[in-house]
């Protein structure tokens, strides 16, 4: 690539000459973050995801180190690939898969993953039922993820300290084997509630160890669960009438108080929920005398369709999530 | 030992070259992936022609993105069986093939007796054939 | 061009007593030219090349090659009427000029004619029948000054009534359990003379040196230096020890083309017998013979391979005879597992893109229209065996790049003189053609543009190899550039687009 022509040193050094590399040679940084395009992607993510100010910040500082990494690699300073495992800590619904998407990609246009693509798995995925179930299953899930990112969701499941037989340990440590031997290969990204990794961790130091970068996910504000509310309703090419956007407001106050909040994917379930009261008034609409509707009646939804919800109830009857 | 051209075994697609090195394996590897080829690793301490069933170094691999998954179950392969015949097996699944479409050796033992040749005489100046393989005069797994 | 060179004004007679009245007429007149006709999907269509005699309009000739290979005679017979004599004509339904013939050409004027036959014109599995009816008698037909049948358009629901090739190339490789690579073979030379001891020699020297299959050649039979059960005992016998000595499924195509039936059942059972995997056959046996052989071989888990001797008798010249495209569906069709097909690169007559068509016959499972590799119509082949083109004659290891791309994996390379003629002997000819084949298999499956770095990649090998290297001394620079006679017709905004 066009970086590479950049490049002044003797990129083919190994490390031993290390101290042999002319402090004085450059390489141009900026070739290397322009040819990758990798500011493309952070700006898609800046784009399509709402808030989440810290979580950009570390993504952007993550895609420096590695475009600086590999400046360093090319003037023959860097010579063991770098640990690039992570965890994504939040609560559900704060965007932790699609960053992870984002960062694959991220990390295949700076060639730390061959292909790119994510793996995303549960326990159920990789830990067996019976013994001699778990090596096999555990090492198709890794095949697979070769090239590019295994994502593992609320990966503290594989541990179960009340069960001392239980398969998930196997699991681990194949897991740790193949993030150690196999560097150059995949990238893994653990994710969970963030209490819970914590304590995983601690139980599990060798996995801790090899985690190389934490990603913390706030929890969304009411105003960024009103604007995440706005982007989906127009992607499902509704709208919300002007009282509608207030009772979707009032909506997230309440929710956001009550159990099983799961973030933009409370909002989501909300959404298809109003979509269902519309449909509904639309329909009653007709046995009352009122046949025809226009494309605006099939797009819109008022605060009635919102408002009907339980979570207006009472303070501690949730919606489900 | 064989006396052929390379003193070995030479079934499969690359046996006359000298022994594949890994990266020459993943670009194989890569080949039938970018085919939608699933792999399979396969090994055997019988390596007579007409042996078709290798063992199944596991069920052949699907949706696989990457060699490098596969290279690893080789590798597990080689660790586990150093001194039997492995070999790599693409297989494709369109219709008109449902068959193989690559095979080639990734390990080999160390020493390899190779075949003899039976004849039995039977009418006439006719012969019987039976190609035998030295290494089966030895019980599973205590060949080579 | 004029337009009486192309059509007349006579029509179709429809009115019954007219038609049958006693007498002669024209064949346009008997109904024979529909254009208006739309081919069925179960119609047969062949498309003539014809060159029609001074003061014949193109549409009449094609009348009259329809007429004359269905239902029609010189004369009016009143007999059609008790005939369901609609469906049994064939009917020419369009004629194009072919490009670049005519006045201001140096080839005088000649038409491409589609005619479609009913599927009852014809007898469930027989190509004999069927070639009786389209090429029977129209050949030497008074009205046509040449004719060359270019294709044929075979409904899936006669193919359906063929066996089809015995093996077919997934069962052949799943039985040599040879895969991913063409395979190897090579002609056991010279032709005639060898006793069988010495002729045996040959056959083990090339496949102990790496080759898959040796083979006889077309005229190999049963001659007096050589009585053929002495060449099929020592060519067993070299088959057999070859096996042995590589660990691999050997081959040798015993060819049991003899005089009678009876006497080749005899010689393939006697391969058999010794454990050949195959046997071989020549293309003048005839059809029927060639059927039979393939019934048998299909019954006695043998491959059959056919030699396409005399093809070029008839399918050579543009303008008369039929397009050897035509030869490669009727012997899948009759149940062969190989057939010569051309090489592209060596001594043999083949244009590049002329041999892909009949490749692509051979070995697709559908193929479309595709003017320019001389398809004149999509072929569904309603899941009959693919046949494994052989590319035999004046190919040499140098070639090893421009053979792969030309011809792909599935075909068996034949390399006689190429392994015969090594200077260090015939297991260094083998070795050195198997050596630049898996060299250039696995650059090409690396990625690399085989094109244009093949020689480098031949050099490569053979810096470790040293029969290659002495291979691509003694050949390297041997090529065969002439030009081809037989080349498509099709003007890029084309005319055939049936």
């Amino acid at each position: 690539m066009a970086a590479m022509a950049l490049v002044t040193a003797a990129r083919l050094l190994p490390l031993t000459e290390e101290a042999t590399v002319d402090d004085a040679k450059t390489v141009d940084l900026q070739a290397i973050v322009r040819d990758s395009n990798v500011t493309e992607v952070l700006d898609q993510l800046d784009r399509e995801l709402v808030g989440l100010a810290p979580v950009k910040r570390r993504i952007r500082e993550i895609a420096a180190y590695l475009a600086v990494t590999r400046a360093r690699k090319t003037l023959g300073l860097e010579a063991t690939p770098p640990s690039l495992h992570m965890c994504f800590t939040g609560n559900p619904g704060t965007g932790k898969t699609t960053v992870a998407l984002r960062m694959a990609e991220i990390l295949h246009r700076l060639g730390y993953v061959r292909k790119g693509h994510v793996v995303s798995v549960t326990r159920d995925d990789l830990v067996g039922q019976y013994i001699g179930h778990t090596a096999p299953k555990t090492k198709e899930v890794l095949k697979r993820a070769m090239g590019g990112v295994l994502f593992i969701d609320e990966a503290y499941y594989l541990y179960r300290p009340e069960n001392e037989r239980d398969y998930g340990q196997e699991s681990i440590e194949i897991l740790l084997q193949v993030m150690e031997n196999n560097r150059d290969d995949l990238v893994v990204i653990l994710a969970g509630y963030h209490d819970r990794m914590n304590t995983f961790f601690s139980s599990n130091p060798g996995m801790s160890s090899r985690i190389a970068h934490h990603v913390d996910f706030p929890d969304y504000s009411q105003p960024e669960l009103l604007s995440i509310a706005g982007k989906m309703v127009s992607a499902m090419n509704y709208r919300f009438d002007a009282d509608a956007q207030q009772a979707m407001g009032y909506y997230i106050d309440r929710r956001l108080t009550q159990p099983n909040f799961a973030n933009a994917r409370s909002v989501r379930n909300a959404l298809d929920r109003a979509r269902l009261r519309q449909a509904n008034r639309l329909f009653a609409g007709v046995g009352a005398g009122r046949p025809n509707v226009t494309a605006d009646d099939l797009s819109t939804l008022s605060a009635s369709d919102i408002l009907a919800s339980r979570v207006f109830d009472a303070p501690d009857s949730a919606d489900k999530t | 030992m064989m006396t052929n051209t390379n003193q070995r075994l030479t079934q499969g697609q690359f046996s006359f070259l000298p022994d594949l090195t890994d990266t020459q394996i993943t670009a194989q590897l890569d080949y039938a992936l970018k085919n939608g080829w699933a792999i399979g690793v396969e090994y055997t301490d019988d390596p007579h022609p007409r042996n078709t069933y290798w063992e199944m170094f596991g069920n052949p691999m699907f949706d696989l993105k990457d060699a490098a998954g596969a290279l690893m179950e080789i590798n597990s392969a080689r660790k586990t069986f150093p001194n039997q015949y492995i070999r790599v097996t693409a297989f494709d699944a369109t219709r008109g093939v449902e068959s193989p479409t690559m095979s080639y050796i990734v390990n080999r033992p160390a020493k390899e007796p190779g075949f003899g040749l039976v004849r039995q005489e039977v009418d006439g100046r006719a012969i019987r054939y039976t190609i035998h393989s030295y290494a089966t005069d030895k019980p599973e797994s205590e060949r080579y | 061009m004029s337009n009486d060179a192309m059509t007349s004004d006579d029509k179709q007679i429809t009115d019954g007593k007219k038609r049958y009245a006693s007498g002669v007429l024209k064949y346009k007149q008997m109904g024979y030219w529909q254009p208006d006709y739309v081919p069925k999907d179960t119609d047969l269509i062949a498309l003539f090349r014809i060159t029609p005699q001074e003061g014949v309009p193109a549409d009449e000739c094609a009348a009259a090659v329809a007429g004359e290979s269905s239902t029609a005679t010189w004369t009016v017979v009143w007999t059609d009427r008790l005939t369901a004599c609609e469906l049994y004509r064939a009917k020419a339904y369009r004629v194009d000029p072919v490009p670049n013939t005519g006045p201001g050409t140096k080839t005088e004027q000649q038409f491409f004619a589609y005619i479609a036959y009913d599927l009852d014109l014809f007898e469930p599995g027989s190509i004999a029948n069927m070639t009786a009816s389209i090429i029977g008698n129209v050949f030497g037909f008074k009205a046509v000054k040449a004719l060359r049948l270019e294709d044929m358009r075979i409904p899936v629901a006669y193919l359906k009534t063929f066996q089809g090739p015995a093996t077919g190339i997934v069962v052949e490789r799943e039985r040599l359990d040879k895969f991913g690579r063409p395979l190897l073979g090579a002609t056991t030379k010279p032709k005639l003379g060898l006793s069988g001891r010495n002729y045996g020699r040959v056959v083990y020297e090339g496949l102990k040196g790496g080759l898959d299959f040796m083979k006889d050649d077309e005229n190999i039979n049963s001659q007096p230096f050589m009585h053929w059960r002495d060449r099929f005992l020592y060519c067993m016998e070299a088959v057999n020890k070859a096996a042995a000595a590589t660990g691999e499924i050997k081959g040798h195509y015993l060819n049991v083309t003899a005089g009678t039936m009876e006497e080749m059942y005899a010689r393939a059972e006697f391969a058999k017998s010794l454990g050949s995997v195959i046997i071989m056959i020549d293309l003048v046996i005839g059809y029927t013979a060639i059927q039979s052989m393939a019934v048998w071989a299909r019954k006695n888990d043998m491959i059959l391979h056919l030699h396409r001797a005399g093809n070029s008798t008839y399918s050579r010249q543009k303008n008369h005879g039929m397009n050897f495209r035509v030869i490669c569906k009727w012997m899948r069709m009759a149940g062969v597992d190989h057939i010569h097909a051309g090489t592209v690169v060596g001594k043999l007559e083949g244009d590049p893109l002329m041999i892909k068509g009949f490749y692509d016959t051979l070995r697709e499972t559908h193929s479309p229209q595709c003017l320019e590799t001389g398809l004149f119509f999509e072929q569904n082949w309603a899941s009959l065996n693919k046949v494994m083109p052989v590319a035999s004659g004046g190919i040499h290891a140098g070639q090893m790049h421009q053979l792969l791309t030309y011809l792909g994996d599935d075909v068996v390379l034949q390399f006689g003189g190429g392994t015969i003629g090594h200077p260090q002997g015939i297991q260094a000819g083998a070795t050195a053609n198997r050596v630049a084949l898996e060299a250039m298999v696995m650059a090409r499956n690396e990625g690399r543009d085989i094109w244009n770095e093949g020689p480098q990649i031949l050099r490569d090998a053979g810096k470790w190899c040293t029969p290659l290297k002495q291979a691509l001394d003694v050949w390297g620079d041997v090529t065969f550039n002439y030009e081809s006679t037989d080349t498509a017709d099709y003007a890029p905004t084309a005319t055939a687009t049936a």
